[in-house]
């Protein structure tokens, strides 16, 4: 329990676990956001009265979604300054500023539009309101830029160089173009686009498989399952992507997801190792099953590698990553569920493509439809997983190769910050309670096929009684009320 | 160079006293509105306080994000020196915004909804009291040392002068609330809120009355700035003009009058928030260091300027243009599918 005698560590946990849990709800808010538009979109485009009920339903979930987010993600940007104070005081010329790019740029106008999308739909005209729809998923969107583009540069940071203890930029657009960002905020769009499709999916076949609004819900099945069919493997690809910027720019963190202790020199063939048991102490897996050659076909599409695949005792043991294993089955864990999930998409194709999806035939692929439900919360699994590797990988650095962790944090009493861990592990987890318990009594109790279409007033019946006094009200939507 | 150099950090310092006042005035309200939601007799009734919020809680409170994240880029010294001094009420504050965001949702799911109208209350109240302590500390100052860091103790922000602060700072937000629901309410709620914004303009007035006379008596730097010249006769014109204000103001309440109440009571909120700047300015942590110690790189916050500055005229039309939609009376106790 030396634990709770350390700020650096109790601070650590504190962020590890308000930030992962935190990731749940935004994955969501923006992935949802961009099927919400579509939706509206059909609605707006073929009138047909179930998108409409369909935008009001997810918006629904959307919005309980929403709430829990926004709870658990205020803690996160006062957590720099309350934890990592010095941290904060040293990258505050670049982080910080993109901290603040993020609330103007893209909270605020979540914020705004947000309450026109869900309780608008009387008061503003339909393009207005599908206007808001679209601003708010811009709006969810953008915080993810611009938080993988923070998270980035503490990766690969660029832009310019560490004078008396402070990042100084000297070129700003290279700083937030850093070697990490494109293809970070492309890995994480796709991640939370791709989560929220399976949630989608997972949530509607609940509904097949209860044969409730079986027609209904197959419509969202399908939109989710043909925007996959995109997003699946090009998710897996942007993973390659990442994979590989971090073997150029974070070696010691490649050998620690490959629980790779020894340097393979280039010219040599490299196995990739399936399941091990790494071993800290002896610095070496003691147990360990791999495929010949895998590392090799992975990495460069070769038998033989043409570079060197570094080991982690190239490193000091100060100066590399210590949860070896961690790392390892985080990676595993993530890579698995990639390839889980195309599969099932696969898979799912081609019952559509047999014509088993169709609206007669769809409740009788009643095992394909519980796969959908167990998948739904996989992608979650996945993120988490992924942004461990991401961070659990980077120590012992806050800021790469130039600021450690034990340097980051503030000199406060650990007592604080263990009284402060206790009550967010506490929070959090009962909100994730409430969250699900209310979360699937709106699922329960199921889309309202009552509400109002916009633009038809039940107070102002289409025919009056005499024709002679009817006078057409021309006056735009708001001004009738 | 030179003149930019001061010219830069006095920029930031303004536009950081410009969202840090939107977000008192405008969180204020629903805040106000949350600690008031704990007297409300009815579940009915408290359901229409809540409608009255349920769309622009959540703007309101991004004007503090917005604040802490240029509080970050723009001082990078006094946003880690000043939160890691003021962890405890930092931590209360981020908690009551927890309770009191997931009651909105959580709360129109329930049957039974009295845990989440604690938690929107009391939550109101701990993010309110926590922000007192923290603007109280600021003001009496935090012990730093010469590069800026903090050096004191983990209790220095409790002492009778920010609990002072913190419940005039409680009356202060009780007092807008009432007001805004005045103006957005009708019948008896609207009776209730004349006579609670009556009681709170009161009590305001009397905080505000032990701050302005204790400031300069316990304070030696506040005591010199206070009676600089030109200073002191600003220094002088605001307790006049706030009484004026508060006299506006009750009389307002006692005409019945909808609108001229909340306006009023906006009016004081900036009179006060010219006072607090006065006294601040030059400094960032009150009375250590100024805004040009503690200022990131001057090309950092040009670049600022540019993603955030620009972007406030923005900002504050979509925000303006939501209230103008949701412009009106709330008669109904629930939002979302009523």
């Amino acid at each position: 329990m030396d634990f709770v005698s350390d700020t650096v560590v109790l601070s650590r946990m504190q962020f590890a676990l308000t930030a992962s849990i935190h990731m749940l709800w935004p994955t969501l808010t923006t992935g949802v956001g961009i099927y919400l538009v579509i939706i509206e979109g059909l609605w707006l485009k073929t009138r047909n009265t179930d998108y409409y009920y369909h935008a009001r339903f997810w918006a629904k979930l959307y919005a309980l979604n929403f709430g829990v987010g926004v709870a658990t993600g205020i803690p996160m940007e006062f957590q720099f300054g309350t934890n990592w104070a010095p941290f904060s005081e040293a990258t505050g010329n670049f982080f910080g500023s993109v901290i603040g790019f993020e609330a103007s740029w893209a909270f605020m106008l979540e914020a705004a539009f947000l309450g026109i999308m869900l309780f608008g739909w009387e008061r503003v005209n339909p393009a207005i309101h599908y206007l808001s729809t679209i601003l708010v998923a811009i709006g969810a969107n953008l915080s993810t830029v611009w938080i993988l583009t923070a998270n980035s540069w503490m990766q690969s940071p660029a832009g310019g160089e560490m004078v008396d203890g402070k990042f100084i930029v000297h070129d700003y657009f290279q700083a937030i173009a850093n070697p990490f960002m494109a293809k970070s905020v492309l890995h994480m769009f796709l991640a939370t686009l791709e989560t929220s499709l399976f949630v989608i999916g997972g949530i509607s076949a609940w509904y097949i498989l209860k044969q409730r609004h079986t027609g209904f819900f197959a419509k969202s099945f399908k939109i989710a399952l043909a925007a996959t069919i995109a997003i699946a493997p090009l998710q897996i690809y942007a993973g390659h992507l990442s994979a590989e910027q971090v073997y150029h720019y974070q070696p010691a963190k490649l050998a620690a997801m490959e629980a790779q202790w020894n340097t393979i020199p280039a010219g040599q063939s490299a196995s990739w190792s399936l399941l091990a048991l790494p071993n800290n102490l002896t610095e070496q897996n003691d147990w360990e099953l791999a495929i010949p050659n895998g590392l090799g076909y992975i990495l460069e599409l070769k038998e033989k590698l043409t570079e060197p695949v570094l080991g982690l005792k190239e490193w000091e043991p100060q100066d590399r990553p210590r949860l070896v294993g961690l790392i390892y089955y985080a990676f595993r864990t993530m890579v698995g569920i990639g390839f889980l999930l195309a599969g099932l998409m696969a898979g799912t194709v081609l019952f559509w493509l047999l014509g088993k999806l169709s609206e007669e035939n769809i409740t009788q692929q009643r095992w394909l439809m519980w796969v959908w439900m167990f998948a739904a919360p996989l992608g979650f699994v996945a993120i988490d997983t992924g942004w461990i590797v991401r961070c659990v990988g980077r120590q012992p650095w806050t800021l790469y190769n130039q600021i450690r962790t034990v340097d980051s944090a503030s000199h406060i009493p650990p007592s604080n910050v263990l009284v402060s861990l206790t009550a967010f592990t506490i929070t959090y987890l009962l909100l994730l309670v409430a969250y699900m318990y209310f979360g699937s009594r709106i699922i329960r109790r199921g889309p309202r096929f009552d509400l109002l279409i916009p633009g038809t007033d039940p107070n102002k019946p289409a025919i009056k009684t005499a024709p002679g006094e009817f006078v057409s009200d021309e006056r735009p939507v708001e001004a009738q009320q | 160079m030179e003149t930019l150099e001061y010219f830069l950090p006095q920029v930031w310092f303004g536009i950081l006293a410009l969202f840090l006042f939107l977000y008192v005035m405008l969180d204020g309200f629903d805040l106000g509105v949350g600690i008031l939601s704990l007297t409300s007799s009815t579940e009915e009734r408290r359901g229409i306080l809540m409608t009255s919020l349920s769309n622009i809680w959540d703007a309101n409170e991004t004007w503090l994000v917005l604040m802490g994240g240029g509080l970050f880029g723009a001082f990078p010294l006094a946003y880690s020196t000043i939160l890691s001094a003021l962890y405890i009420p930092i931590i209360l504050m981020v908690f009551g915004f927890i309770f009191r965001a997931v009651a909105f949702e959580f709360r129109e799911q329930a049957t039974r909804k009295f845990v989440w109208n604690l938690s929107f209350g009391i939550g109101s109240f701990m993010a309110a009291l926590g922000q007192g302590f923290a603007l109280g500390a600021v003001l009496k100052g935090i012990q730093v040392d010469e590069a800026g860091h903090f050096i004191g103790g983990t209790w220095d922000w409790l002492s009778w002068q920010t609990i002072l602060v913190a419940l005039t700072l409680i009356q202060g937000y009780v007092l807008i609330g009432s007001t805004y629901l005045v103006w957005k309410t009708t019948d008896e709620l609207q009776t209730t809120h004349y006579r609670t914004a009556k009681i709170a303009a009161w009590t305001t007035l009397i905080g505000a009355i032990f701050i302005t006379i204790s400031t300069p008596i316990f304070y030696e730097s506040a005591r010199e700035k206070l009676f600089q010249e030109p200073l002191i006769y600003i220094f002088a014109i605001i307790p006049i003009a706030g009484v004026v204000l508060i006299w506006q103001l009750l009389s307002s309440l006692n005409r019945k009058e909808e609108r001229a109440p909340f306006i009023w009571t906006i009016l004081l909120f900036v009179l006060t928030f010219i006072g607090l700047a006065l006294v601040v300015f030059p400094y960032i942590i009150p009375t250590r260091i100024t805004i040009y110690e503690a200022s990131a790189d001057p090309s950092s916050l040009v670049i600022m300027i540019i993603f955030i500055g620009f972007l406030i005229p923005v900002m504050l039309f979509y925000n303006l243009y939501q209230y103008i939609v949701f412009r009106g009376k709330i008669t109904t106790e629930h939002y979302g599918e009523g």
